[in-house]
């Protein structure tokens, strides 16, 4: 059973690496992210490093969200859409075992993604820290420290993030019926997630009005969707310019583990129900 | 165990549901089938008439409305009887960025072929389907026939007892069906099952044992190929230099007997012998 998921996400993996889409998105953040390195000249002070960061991070976020919907999508409906889908399941494949190796293969995608680019930010971050370093210390500000197990920590964060989101796309995708809406759906997923952390701000504020049928709705979004904001602490992490609290990276983890499982639990069985 | 039908059917139905009203489509209509293993069966019909439908639903693919199948005297949703089958759906589409040989080693490992065994059985499958020079080459570069050919290594590649072929020919030219068809008496010759749709009346004739034929999801005809096409109460002589006076004094001679010649003309043959008189055979 492993090794046939492990087939099929690497045959998944390889697929993705030679369609163009993961180099170009990977190639368009990498230009936006050293686009923006020039900007530094306006002054920025010791807040340079911050401003670099914000904008790495920015496009990690942003094409890997992207990358992490369409790319599931893509593959599962190119597969069923050729009918190669077709051709293996009717092998010794269980659809879970398809479903996996599909997860798995993005999601193997998406970490030389996120990885790449986190070396990227990196090496602009450190090549950059000297010179901000002593113009804070002309300044006579604290200066600021670029953390790189702080900068590795982040990574795994966004990693574990776009596979939540991975695997959403999945389930959307095993339970609709063309890429396009899978896309959309996906996409409205995902932004949901990301925003339900005011969902939760505001069922938790004391001096918030809300009615019942309200305070329902908002604590039933709290329950469904992952709060994926919650991942993205990528600048406390790297400059460490607030602390970050001790088990808050190990709760994560734990945290996306256990969403990532039952994700994908709940996109096997819509899975196994569809019609190829 | 072996006694066994490979396929067995029983008032199989299946009702599509299409358009936003979800009408109700019928695509295969009480049907009852057993395939015996050993023979090369053939599964004929107009397009749409649900051979595809059928083939699918005994494999696990797409879920009956009701009736009920066995594959291998398995139930086709389980691994062990699935292991021992291979399947070339109609339309082949293989992974385009995957070469001939990566595709076909990646279907050998989730056939589960054991780990040692893959490379020969990768050789072997391409060879047998003569595809060992293109096994470089990308799927997405292939023709019509190569991509037919490689899907038929796909589907040898684990040794199946049961082979199901989907209009292996559609596509491909008369050489290339002929080779297919050599493949096909090969692979019988090995005792393995065969079950062949195709729309080429002429090569199921040459290849099948039995064959069944089905119209509007219906089993209209069943039965041994010899049995079926015999017209048992009429013969055929082939002469040569038949000159007029021989022609009437042989039918003077057959009506003394009461047997009268019902037509005289010149044998033709067909377009496809000729076709592959003509041409040395395609470039792939
Ligand atoms: N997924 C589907 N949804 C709706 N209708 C379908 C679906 N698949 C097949 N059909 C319908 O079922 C009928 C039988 O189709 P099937 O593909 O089994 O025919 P076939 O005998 O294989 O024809 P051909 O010789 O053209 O391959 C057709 O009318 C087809 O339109
Ligand atoms: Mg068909």
């Amino acid at each position: 059973m492993f090794s046939r998921i492990f087939w099929i996400a690497r045959v998944t993996f390889l697929e993705a690496l030679r369609q163009r889409f993961l180099a170009f998105l990977l190639l368009l953040a990498a230009a936006f992210i050293l686009g923006s390195v020039p900007l530094r000249s306006i002054d920025f002070g010791h807040g340079e490093l911050k401003f670099l960061a914000d904008l790495g991070f920015g496009a990690l976020f942003l094409f890997g969200s992207i990358l992490a919907v369409v790319l599931p999508a893509q593959l599962l409906y190119g597969e069923i859409d050729n009918r190669t889908a077709l051709t293996l399941l009717a092998k010794p494949v269980g659809r879970g075992e398809f479903l996996l190796g599909k997860f798995f293969g993005s999601w193997a995608v998406l970490g030389v993604f996120t990885f790449a680019l986190t070396g990227l930010i990196g090496i602009i971050l450190l090549v950059r820290e000297p010179d901000v370093v002593a113009r804070a210390m002309a300044l006579q500000v604290v200066p600021p420290e670029v953390s790189v197990v702080g900068l590795f920590e982040h990574a795994l964060l966004q990693w574990l993030r776009l596979g939540i989101i991975v695997s959403l796309a999945l389930l959307v995708g095993s339970l609709a019926q063309t890429f396009l809406y899978t896309v959309v759906v996906g996409s409205m997923a995902v932004l949901a997630s990301q925003l339900v952390w005011i969902a939760q701000d505001t069922l938790a504020n004391p001096e918030a009005v809300l009615s019942t049928l309200m305070r329902g709705a908002l604590w039933l979004t709290t329950r469904i969707f992952p709060n994926l904001q919650g991942y993205n602490i990528g600048e406390t992490l790297v400059l460490g310019q607030s602390t970050v609290l001790p088990g808050t990276v190990s709760s994560l983890c734990l945290s996306a583990a256990v969403y990532l499982v039952l994700i994908l639990f709940l996109a096997c069985t819509a899975f196994r129900r569809r019609e190829i | 165990m072996t006694d066994k039908p490979a396929i067995s059917v029983q008032d199989l139905t299946k009702d599509f549901r299409v358009g936003l009203r979800g009408v109700k489509l019928r695509a295969v209509d009480h049907l009852t089938l057993s395939i015996p293993r050993g023979q090369v069966y053939g599964l004929l019909g107009p397009n749409g008439c649900g051979k595809s439908t059928t083939l699918k639903i005994v494999l696990g693919l797409v879920p009956a409305t009701s009736g009920s199948f066995t594959l291998l005297g398995h139930d086709s949703a389980s691994p062990e009887a699935r292991a021992r089958i291979g399947f070339l759906p109609e339309a082949p589409y293989f992974h385009r960025f995957l070469t001939g040989r990566e595709l076909v080693r990646y279907c050998a490992r989730l056939s589960g072929v054991a780990s040692d065994r893959v490379d020969a059985a990768t050789d072997e499958a391409l060879e047998l389907a003569s595809m060992t020079e293109a096994g470089n080459r990308r799927v997405g570069t292939y023709s019509k026939g190569m991509l037919q050919r490689i899907g038929l290594a796909q589907a040898v590649v684990h040794d199946p007892e049961l082979i199901v072929l989907d209009e292996p020919t559609a596509g491909v030219d008369p050489v290339g069906s002929a080779a297919i068809g050599k493949m096909i008496q090969a692979m019988r010759q090995r005792g393995k099952t065969i079950v062949l749709c195709s729309h080429l009346l002429g090569q199921v004739e040459q290849v099948c044992d039995r064959i069944a034929v089905m119209d509007r999801g219906r089993l209209v005809l069943e039965g041994h190929i010899d049995e079926v096409l015999a017209q048992r109460g009429v013969h055929q002589i082939s002469v040569e230099g038949l000159t007029p006076a021989a022609r009437q004094a042989a039918e003077e001679a057959l009506s003394s007997h009461g047997a009268h010649v019902l037509k005289v003309d010149h044998p033709r043959q067909t377009l496809e012998d000729l076709f592959r008189r003509l041409v040395t055979g395609s470039r792939d």
